[in-house]
């Protein structure tokens, strides 16, 4: 894993003397190797979900039965959300690139709980075995999609109790990351490092650090609560004894929508760096974008209502929803707009991060805006359960989030591995991405149009001509996904090294070496200017 | 380990009465018997209810089996005779002669029967198949005490409540003495008992090929045009389906009142959340940045 001999590395991170072999990684407690083992661990299981996602586009190829029968979709479609969400993308950026950038970029050596960091790990790791413990054991793998709605998940055979059991360990694990980063970033700032000057992905994780730790408590809560139905009979959610089925629902929204924002805000931090950097131009609006980390987390915490709608809540509530979702897309217009006049009249270089900070702001727009359509009472009613959810959900989280880190692969790593990739094919693999993303997922958009519901794996044969571009879409998707990271690995490993600050930006990771000593810095830094201020860093 | 539920929850009820501040001890005891509960391990899950999808009333004694035993690609009778609205006697076989929805209800029944054929109703419409030509729907009392005159005035009824032009031909409703509608609700595995002047039954409906072959079971009271397109499509092509929803609601009476002790659980919880992050950033904003005394050689 470490990157060759020849590079100036003699007191980078990787040289760090104490324990060997594989202890040296899973016993550390340096924030960046913690973050690499984020980054291996969250991309080994985003892999196999992606497997998983083009077996699912695979069978709703052509109508009927083509690869697989209606149990074993249920179950593949399941486990594709459950690890795609709870074991890569919310832990996936404050995980990965919160531990390995956060601490340096506000000029600290570590963060302030090292240890804690690690037992997160930990929890994390433990908490995917029992998840994956869950598909092997049991009834089998759960069936019940990735919200576990009851009554059916307080009912089916399948191994629920163990599966939301590895989630609850999960959550611990999130919970105590955001802990952690919010003590770091109240206390342990650099001289100078004022909150005005604190780079904006670090208020997008402080932002999200405070979902982490106020809502994941509640998803703790109501997981027990399912397995209290499930193995006790407690009747919490069920009507014949007294519960309340809809109880669960507002529950699991309740966290599963800042969940949402736990996924998007690190990558809009990701977006609000690269952009000023590959314009040659401080950032538009600082202060705004700051704020409207800090409003979407805020308001994103009182729509999860949106959820409901075909559910059976009460009009008023659900025009009280309907509104307050409206009023999140404020906020994230703000982030939009700031990022876009940052690019007026910059000194624009089309790189691959910036290419694909570029695809997130049009991909994450029209995620946005079709959220609209779905927060809209009305026209919900219409698109409620069908493809079109599925379409909507994956502009926000892949065309937003995962582009977001795979922009942020691009642009950090290179930093922690001393090499860089090769330009080209990164290009050519971005290109194939966005081509075959659009035509997997806006197919999906126009099928819940349509009227083709989700969840199932049959579907009228009106349907089967943009099914099929769909699947061929994911071909397309897939083979630029494995030649980024082909390419992106190969130049981490062997590619042309790099200096302290290639990309010209004038944050405090760059101004260390390359690759960043263990404990960050040779002096601590004094910070005299803001993260964007290119002409007080001295940056032409 | 259902007693054990139940324990709980006359515990926590018997709390909420008698104490003034009912719900402390419950988190606990519950949370305790959870975790040992869950290291019993994956094989103490509760059996796939299979195909139990009743909505029998809780309470009831159960002396025979009520619900549905689904009988996918079994087939009914086709020789069996009943009347239509017009109190003409029919086969069976004359009115299957394509896919067709059978929904077993009566007519007299206050409750879901008429929640499930409005659904129907309503659904009807949007299905884009052609009536007659290509599928037929049966309601079939098994009330062996109704007459051709209750089912006229169901068939008045629910076809003026389609707001949409629906051939007479289409939809029929079906009386027929107590061995027809037996021989046919056993053959398709429906269960069902009188009450008093009530039946308790399954909210259900199957759809059958043209040779009586069972295809689909469909559950619940709202139907889905997709759902219902696909169904006939399937039995047009004699494939058996599987079930698509399996969950039915329950036809219960709400007490607000029984709930107490989940909210109280909930409060409990959140003010435990709320409090703890509301100190801790009362804290960091008291405590501000941490003085850094730089050691040479680590912490």
């Amino acid at each position: 894993m470490s990157p060759a001999a020849d590079l100036p590395t003699t007191d980078s991170f990787w040289n760090d003397t104490g324990r060997r072999g594989v202890a040296a990684w899973i016993f550390s407690t340096d924030h960046k190797r913690i973050g690499l083992l984020y980054l291996y661990s969250v991309l080994a299981f985003f892999l196999a979900a992606v497997i998983l996602g083009i077996l699912l586009r695979l069978e709703l190829m052509a109508p009927g039965r083509t690869i697989m029968g209606p149990q074993t979709y249920n179950a593949v479609f399941t486990v594709h959300g459950v690890v795609m969400i709870f074991l890569f993308i919310i832990p996936g950026f404050p995980g990965a690139f919160g531990n390995l950038v956060m601490p340096i970029q506000i000029g600290a050596r570590d963060v302030a709980f090292p240890r804690l960091n690690l037992f997160s790990w930990w929890l994390y790791i433990v908490g995917a075995g029992i998840i994956l413990a869950s598909l092997f054991t049991g009834g089998g793998p759960p069936d019940t999609g990735w919200t576990f709605y009851v009554p059916f998940s307080s009912r089916t055979g399948t191994n629920v109790s163990l599966a939301v059991f590895g989630v609850f360990v999960v959550g611990f694990s999130s919970i105590l990351t955001g802990l952690n980063f919010v003590t770091t970033i109240h206390r342990l700032r650099a001289e100078g490092m004022t909150w005005g000057r604190l780079p904006l992905f670090v208020w997008s994780l402080y932002a999200t650090a405070w979902v982490q730790i106020l809502a994941t408590p509640i998803l703790g809560i109501t997981l027990v609560m399912i397995i209290a139905e499930r193995l006790l009979g407690t009747g919490l959610f069920d009507p014949a004894r007294g519960g309340d089925p809809l109880l669960y629902q507002h529950l699991f929204w309740i966290y599963s929508h800042p969940a949402v924002y736990i996924m998007i805000l690190p990558g809009m931090g990701v977006i609000s760096e690269i952009m000023p950097v590959f314009s040659r131009k401080p950032i538009f609006g600082y202060k705004m974008i700051a704020f409207s980390s800090i409003a979407i987390a805020a308001a994103g915490s009182l729509v999860w209502g949106h959820h409901m709608f075909t559910s059976g809540m009460s009009d008023n509530a659900i025009l009280v929803f309907s509104f307050l979702t409206f009023i999140v897309a404020i906020p994230s217009a703000i982030k939009v707009f700031n990022w876009v006049s940052t690019l007026y009249r910059g000194s624009i270089s089309l790189e691959a991060p910036m290419l694909f900070s570029l695809s997130f702001i049009l991909l994450f727009s029209i995620g946005g805006l079709t959220g609209l359509i779905l927060g809209a009472a009305a026209t919900d009613i219409h698109v409620h359960d069908t493809q079109f959810v599925v379409g909507h959900f994956h502009y926000v989280i892949f065309g937003g989030a995962v582009f977001a880190f795979l922009a942020a692969m691009h642009y950090w790593l290179p930093k922690f591995y001393g090499r860089r990739y090769a330009e080209k094919p990164a290009i050519v693999a971005w290109a194939m991405m966005f081509v075959g993303f659009n035509i997997t997922y806006f197919s999906m958009m126009v099928l819940g149009m349509k009227g083709m519901p989700r969840r199932y794996y049959d579907y009228l044969p009106e349907f089967a001509p943009l099914n099929l571009a769909s699947t061929i879409g994911s071909w397309i998707l897939v083979a630029g996904l494995l030649l980024l990271l082909a390419n992106l690995f190969r130049g981490l490993l062997k590619g042309e090294p790099i200096g302290k600050n290639p990309w010209g930006a004038a944050t405090l990771e760059w101004t260390t070496t390359t690759p960043p000593p263990t404990e960050n810095f040779e002096q601590e830094p004094v910070v005299t200017h803001g993260p964007y201020d290119f002409k007080g860093a001295g940056i032409p | 380990m259902r007693k054990i539920g139940d324990i709980i929850r006359d515990m926590a009820r018997a709390s909420v009465i008698i104490s003034p501040r009912p719900c402390r001890l419950v988190p606990a005891v519950l949370l305790l018997l959870l975790l040992t509960a869950s290291f019993c391990g994956a094989h103490t899950e509760e059996q796939l209810e299979k195909h139990r999808h009743g909505g029998a009333p809780i309470g009831e004694g159960a002396a025979a089996p009520l619900g549905v035993d689904e009988h996918l690609g079994a087939r009914i009778p086709l020789d069996l005779t009943f009347r239509d609205d017009n109190g003409r006697q029919v086969r069976l076989a004359e009115l299957v002669n394509g896919p067709t929805i059978i929904l077993p209800v009566y007519y007299g029944c206050t409750n879901v029967c008429n929640f499930q054929q409005q659904g129907l109703a309503s659904a009807l419409p949007a299905v884009t198949r052609i009536p007659v030509k290509e599928y037929r729907v049966l309601s079939v009392s098994f009330d062996e005490n109704e007459t051709p005159v209750q089912a006229g005035h169901a068939k008045k009824m629910y076809l003026a409540g389609m707001n949409a032009p629906f051939p007479a031909d289409g939809w029929h409703f079906l009386t027929g003495d107590a061995l027809n509608v037996r021989r046919l609700t056993d053959a398709a595995g429906i269960q069902f008992r009188r009450a008093g002047r009530d039946f308790i039954h399954p909210v259900t409906s199957f759809v059958v090929a043209r040779d009586g072959t069972i295809v689909r079971y469909l559950y619940g009271t709202t139907y889905l045009p997709k759902d219902l397109t696909l169904a006939l499509l399937e039995a047009r092509d004699g494939k058996v389906g599987t079930t698509i929803r399996t969950v039915v609601g329950y036809c219960f009476s709400f007490d607000p009142t029984a709930k107490t002790y989940v909210f109280n659980l909930l409060r409990v919880s959140a003010t435990v959340v709320i409090l703890s992050a509301g100190g801790f950033l009362a804290f960091l904003l008291l405590a501000g940045r941490k003085r850094r005394i730089r050691q040479p050689g680590g912490e």
